[in-house]
């Protein structure tokens, strides 16, 4: 599911696979573990997008674009046509990829993750401009629009502005 | 083959009388394991949204305490024990014979309380799955956890995620003596089990 988010409402949660984009006083959140909450945000326009990123790679399959990295950044670039953001004015910053079983346990996605994720913004000539990625720990994200702060929150740890 | 909206509902009635027989072994270990006091049963079989999790199972966004068991292999999937802090604290509190923990950071002994606790519902799961499907299934230890709900779910969501947009899991609640707890098991199959599941509802006299 995509979403272009009125203004009016302040919070939006961004589900697994969702995208969502907006302007201030918009805050969006996520809590992510092994998948990736990545913002992009154009300073001079002050307008974001923010995708939940679960999986790498589409490898062609379907299904709603934010799910895979390789399909969330150019379809967070089209939505952000709508405010005549080009990629070039563009900065990303991303929070999450963590291994929660540690980093010996099963299901260890994480680091394809946030590896993907930078590939693709790579591809599309954005530049991370801040991440907090990696670890064990699950990450309570907000990215706001108004200034494109993304806090990152983790249990018992202290909070991280990037 | 496409399912369709009634081969759906049908699938899920199956999983849901399946699942319902397992968590009748479940909760007989965990009553023994709780001298009585505790019970658990299946609140429902649910195929949700990818991106509605979160808000469908109501997870909020504080840390809870956490045991997961992992099935590795095809035939896999993941259980998960989730409690607020307090309410692991009681029931390792009551396991344990002592007044509730009070520091901050949990001892190994109610870390341990808890994670046999999980070691136990999960087996007794895998033990009436592994009778179902006919093939061996076998857990991981526990692992302890305390975390966002949502972000330990997710990993457990990882290979239902690879293979589509509905995950399938099992809902099931505890009941101290009667009394609805606000804790709860979540059970993740991966699709070959889900599929081992549904032949084995298929194949039954």
């Amino acid at each position: 599911m995509i979403t272009t988010t009125s203004t009016k409402t302040l919070d939006t949660l961004v589900g697994m696979g969702q995208i969502a984009a907006g302007g201030p006083p918009q805050k969006m959140k996520a809590v992510v573990g092994s998948c990736i909450a990545l913002s992009l945000y154009h300073s001079r326009l002050n307008r974001g997008v923010m995708a939940h990123v679960v999986l790498p790679d589409s490898a062609g399959r379907g299904g709603a674009p934010g799910k895979f990295a390789d399909t969330a950044v150019p379809q967070m670039l089209e939505l952000l046509k709508e405010f005549s953001a080009t990629a070039s004015c563009l900065t990303a910053k991303l929070a999450g990829g963590a291994n929660m079983f540690g980093s010996s346990g099963p299901l260890q996605i994480g680091d394809a993750n946030v590896e993907a994720v930078a590939h693709a913004l790579r591809a599309a000539g954005i530049r991370i401009t801040a991440q907090d990625v990696g670890g064990n720990r699950g990450r309570r994200v907000t990215f706001e629009c108004e200034g494109g702060a993304m806090i990152v929150e983790s249990a018992g740890q202290p909070t991280k502005t990037l | 083959m496409l399912e369709t909206a009634h081969d759906n509902v049908t699938t899920l009635a199956g999983l849901q009388e399946l699942f319902a027989s397992a968590t009748h072994d479940a909760s007989a270990a965990m009553c023994r394991w709780t001298d009585g006091i505790i019970t658990v049963t299946l609140d429902e079989v649910r195929q949700i949204a990818l991106e509605e999790v979160a808000a469908t199972l109501a997870l909020g966004d504080d840390p809870m305490t956490m045991v997961v068991m992992t099935l590795d292999g095809e035939l896999g999937g993941s259980i998960t024990l989730m409690f607020d802090d307090l309410g692991g604290r009681q029931l390792a509190a009551s396991l344990l014979g002592r007044a509730v923990g009070t520091e901050p950071e949990w001892s190994e002994l109610e870390k341990s309380a808890l994670m046999e606790t999980g070691n136990i519902l999960g087996c007794a799961y895998v033990n009436a799955l592994t009778r179902l499907v006919g093939m061996d299934l076998r857990p991981s230890a526990p692992y302890f956890i305390q975390d966002f709900g949502a972000s330990v779910l997710q990993q457990a969501l990882m290979t239902q995620a690879a293979a589509g947009d509905n995950l399938l899991l099992c809902d099931v609640g505890f009941h101290r003596q009667g009394e609805k707890l606000d804790w709860r098991v979540v059970f993740v199959p991966t699709p070959g089990l889900q599929a081992s599941l549904q032949r084995s509802l298929h194949s039954a006299p």
